[in-house]
């Protein structure tokens, strides 16, 4: 039988973690699938567990200043019901998993799973959330484009935990979001589009433009971004062939059970060309 | 006025399955239970040239085939299908071995720690590879079952066509998607088998379990446990878990319980056959199709199984609902080193639907004719013959029914609109014709015979005793209210247990859309004797026995005459709207009419409609089954996708009373019937929104944009 722990506080957790090498383990619907073997079997978990989703330092949600700081433990459900959650979050948490899942599932073990097609991913990406990784020797805020290293992997060391995401709520003049899924609800992403863009004075002033599911981790350039801010809008058409090509080589996507590279590329590229020039997704 | 037999009765099994008092398979626990689990093949065809078990403990026991008191072999059409693998494994997840034991942790580390070595053999992985029967697996030329006949004088109408049409059409795998995995208890105590489980059909059970053991009738007992759906997966599948405990239950004197895995269920079930249609047609100068061929090739997978019979209605169906006057019909089912294909609601039929469907809509494009009227100038008429010289005696009123449909989804309309609209999103609508043959095909309902009992209990009470099963149809509900009404007595006080073969006399396995028609017509016959008779005694049973009208003919050797008794009929329109961004298609509106003579109970019948439609619609658009070297690649519900409620869409649904004299109150068939139009109503719809044909489901929005994107 694994070993399990439950602590209290987050200090608690921190010892725990720095002792022990452990999983941490919020909603447990990503986890409970991995590591199912069976009826009447017990998951094989092969470390021992650190439950953390009941501790009230990782569980608030709230805004201050204009920042909104969300516990890595909120299940989607309160982030889906906070007035402060920005239109292309709460759209990507409303089409995570069913009901239940969304009970559940937080944005934590969302971003520390680190799937390539990891729902709360690209919002958060074009959102500039940062993240805080506590652990007993100290924290540290990073960006939540510098978290991933590959599929599954982030830059979590084993004694840190993730404890919150925060970002400035954005004030942008379009936003986009669209999952393509297998189907309409309680579904993978073949491909996932956030967006913003910030038009004025017949300019773009800014744009920003994430993408899941199409490279092992999310697809965000900044660079090409920057091509694109500071132009007229009469130019984007003109102007955007060339991104796009510059998009295809970031997106790399697979051909699995669910999809094909293909599709998943063409898909990505349309949703940008069809965001940028129509402000649709 | 609506004949009051119809007027919707609560479920009886409700509010047991409802509020989770309803006992599964699962969920029976006896005294002394052992685990079972199944070592399973990992690779298509393989010589097993050595097992290395681990040291088993005390009290947990390796069961195979060197098990088997009487024969390794299910019994079906061809005894081909081992309980156990041999020496040769034809299959991914062909059944090895068990590892029984009283503790699952225990009975999991066994199993894992098993090493098989094996010298690969070269796998037959496609429709194509079984054709060209290099290595065969299955005779010398990997064919389960042909068949082929004739109507009318097809050569000398293609000499004369003005016009020669052809077309190839293809389904995929389909997967039942029963909420309950399948699963087995077997015991043997005092020289005695019993055998409980999730199934369909408890005499296909108990026979299987005769052949295997060598046991003699009254030691071998077979009970159905509450089944959690079926919809086909538990006609023939069933057989081979119970004969796994069975063998397991004899070898360790203690009741033995084998429950799959959502994963390994979906891994190593039977599916629906995919399948490979050539059609071709002769038109003559005013467009009217003079002659039709149908080529139909199965996908069998490793062993015969139930293919045979499949086969045989796929090709029933060919024509679809047309009168054609000079007809081919040809068809084969392959042998390949996939999992075996089997029986899914409609059973053959789905797949000629969406084929004959679809060649008519590309014959219309092609002669710039409308679809919808070129089908209805070709439907059949009452006194019509069928493909195999059957006449259709019975009134047909799909002419009605095609105009109520066309009204409820203002068809007209809409398919003048939508074939102009421009823009990212676009819009069409599709509506596909079909009808199904009532009960077994061909001789069946005579070979099984079945018979049905109704006893008396008490001055107020009756019992039925038959061996069809509530699978979530609605028998419990249908079935009682056909005697109830008869006997004049409230539904609650007819008694109708799960069957017991120790209790039941054989009415037939729960297939084929028959439990109501056949079955129930036994039902009403025999409460229409008992209550004539009803003072006669305190304890008094009347039987029926099934008899095949005397006019229904039918020669199983040149597969002519009649070979159905009755027919049901359905139409069903389908609006899509498709997003040329991404090319998902959603569906905006389902219309559609049946003809399934009386409804038992209109409330049963509109839950099969809509959820025969809905099955249908995933197998046309979502439903993804794939092999990459003999094994599915979906192996969870999060990669085979059903639809969910919110996938799923609004579904009007009209019945047209059409009573049939040999069925109780005037019923036919309703069970199969409203999966087979879906699919190519689907499909025609999606071409409707982008002007191109389609020949191939499920639609997937990965092949509509390399279709429509140039």
């Amino acid at each position: 039988m694994v070993k399990s722990y439950r602590p209290r506080t987050l200090e608690e957790a921190l010892k725990i973690r720095s002792e022990t090498r452990c999983i941490p383990y919020a909603g447990g619907t990503d986890l409970m699938v991995r590591y199912r073997r069976g009826a009447g079997l017990a998951a094989g978990f092969d470390q021992p567990v650190l439950f953390i989703g009941q501790l009230a330092e990782l569980t608030q949600i709230y805004e201050k200043n204009g920042e909104l700081t969300i516990g890595a433990c909120v299940p989607y459900r309160e982030i889906i019901h906070q007035r402060h959650t920005p239109e292309i979050l709460r759209q990507a948490c409303e089409l995570i998993g069913a009901p239940a899942v969304q009970n559940l599932g937080t944005p934590g073990g969302n971003i520390c799973n680190a799937s390539p097609a990891g729902d709360t991913l690209p919002p958060l990406s074009v959102l500039d959330a940062n993240l805080t990784l506590q652990s007993l020797s100290g924290e540290r805020n990073v960006s939540i484009l510098s978290f991933f290293t590959g599929p599954g992997k982030t830059i979590l060391r084993d004694d840190e935990l993730l404890t919150a995401i925060h970002f400035r709520l954005p004030h942008f003049t379009v936003e986009g979001y669209r999952k393509v899924g297998t189907r309409k609800a309680n579904a993978l992403s073949k491909v996932s589009f956030a967006a913003f863009m910030l038009k004025e004075k017949e300019m773009l002033a800014d744009i920003r433009i994430a993408l899941g599911a199409v490279a092992p981790t999310v697809v965000r350039s900044r660079e090409l971004e920057n091509r694109l801010i500071g132009q007229p809008l009469t130019d984007l058409a003109k102007l955007l062939p060339e991104i796009l090509e510059s998009y295809g080589k970031l997106i790399l996507p697979i051909t699995d059970q669910r999809s094909d590279a293909n599709y998943r590329k063409t898909i990505a590229l349309r949703l940008i060309e069809n965001f940028v020039l129509k402000e649709e997704s | 006025m609506k004949n009051s037999i119809s007027t919707p009765t609560d479920r009886l099994d409700g509010p047991e399955k409802a509020s989770g008092k309803a006992v599964y398979t699962d969920d029976i626990r006896p005294e002394g239970l052992l685990f079972a689990r199944t070592l399973r093949a990992d690779r298509p065809r393989a010589r097993i040239t050595a097992i290395r078990l681990p040291e088993i403990p005390d009290n947990y026991f390796i069961v195979d085939r060197n098990d088997v008191p009487g024969r390794n072999r299910i019994k079906m059409l061809e005894d081909d299908w081992p309980f156990f693998a041999g020496e040769v494994i034809n299959h991914v997840g062909e059944p090895i071995l068990l590892v029984v034991g009283p503790d699952r942790e225990k009975v999991a580390d066994i199993l894992n720690s098993i090493e098989v070595e094996y010298e690969d053999l070269p796998p037959v992985l496609s429709i194509d590879d079984a054709i060209a029967a290099k290595s065969p697996i299955f005779g010398d030329d990997n064919c389960f079952a042909a068949y082929s006949f004739r109507k009318g004088d097809p050569d000398t109408a293609f000499s004369t066509a003005k016009t020669v049409i052809e077309g190839e059409f293809k389904t995929g795998y389909h997967e039942q998607a029963y909420m309950e995995p399948q699963g087995m208890i077997g015991s043997y105590k005092n020289g005695k088998l019993t055998v409980t489980g999730s199934m369909q059909c408890p005499f296909y059970v108990k026979n299987a379990m005769m052949q295997l053991t060598g046991f003699k009738e009254d030691a071998v007992q077979i009970i159905q446990a509450t089944t959690g759906g079926a919809f086909g997966g538990k006609e023939e599948y069933p057989s081979l878990l119970a004969g796994h405990v069975a063998v397991a239950a004899i070898k360790t004197g203690k009741p033995v319980k084998l429950v799959l895995e959502r994963g390994e269920d979906l891994a190593v079930t039977t599916k629906r056959h995919p399948s490979v249609s050539r059609y071709r047609s002769a038109i003559d100068e005013n467009g009217r199709v003079i002659a039709m061929e149908a080529d139909i090739t199965l996908d069998g997978g490793a062993y015969a199984g139930l293919s045979a019979v499949v086969l045989q209605r796929a090709l029933f169906a060919a024509i679809g609902v047309y009168n054609i006057p000079n007809v081919t019909v040809r068809g084969r089912v392959m042998a390949t080193n996939h999992v075996p294909s089997g029986a899914f609601r409609g059973f053959g039929a789905p797949q000629a639907f969406f084929a004959v469907e679809m060649h008519m809509e590309q014959i219309a494009s092609e002669l710039g004719m409308n679809p919808l009227t070129f089908k209805e100038i070709h439907l059949v008429r009452q006194g019509d013959t069928t493909s195999t010289g059957g006449v259709l005696r019975d009134e047909i009123k799909i002419h009605e029914m095609l105009a109520k449909v066309l009204k409820m989804s203002n068809y007209r309309k809409k398919e003048g609109i939508f074939a102009s609209k421009k823009g990212r999103f676009r819009s069409g609508i599709g509506l596909a014709i079909y009808l199904h043959g009532c009960g077994f095909t061909g001789k069946g309902e005579e070979i099984i015979k079945g018979t049905a009992t109704i006893r008396k209990l008490a001055e107020d009470r009756a019992e039925i005793l038959i061996s069809n099963v509530e699978m979530g149809q609605g028998a419990q509900t249908t079935l009682r209210k056909i005697v109830a009404r008869i006997l004049e007595l409230p539904i609650q006080n007819i008694e109708y247990a799960n069957p017991d073969t120790d209790r039941v006399p054989d009415s037939g396995p729960t297939v084929a859309s028959r439990t109501v028609i056949i079955v129930g017509h036994l039902l009403e016959s025999a409460a229409k004797e008992l209550k004539k008779r009803w003072n006669e005694s305190e304890t008094l049973s009347v039987s029926k026995s099934y008899r095949h009208p005397s006019y229904i003919q039918w020669d199983q050797d040149k597969l002519q005459g009649d070979a159905y008794p009755a027919y049901s009929w359905g139409i069903v329109a389908v609006e899509v709207e498709v997003d040329t961004l991404t090319y998902e298609t959603a569906v905006k509106g389902v219309w559609t009419v049946h003809d399934v003579g009386i409804a038992i109970d209109e409330e049963i019948i509109r839950g099969q409609i809509e959820g025969g439609i809905l099955q249908g619609l995933g197998y046309a658009s979502l439903e993804v089954m794939d092999t990459a070297d003999g094994a599915y690649r979906q192996h969870s519900f999060t990669d085979y996708i059903i639809p969910t409620s919110v996938d799923a869409p609004v579904i009007e649904s009209e019945l047209i009373d059409n009573p049939y004299e040999y069925g109780p109150f005037g019923a036919k068939c309703a069970g199969e019937l409203p999966i087979a139009g879906a699919a190519p109503a689907y499909a025609a719809a999606v071409s409707h929104a982008l002007g191109i044909e389609i020949h191939e489901i499920p639609v997937k929005p990965e092949i509509l944009i390399k279709r429509a994107v140039k």
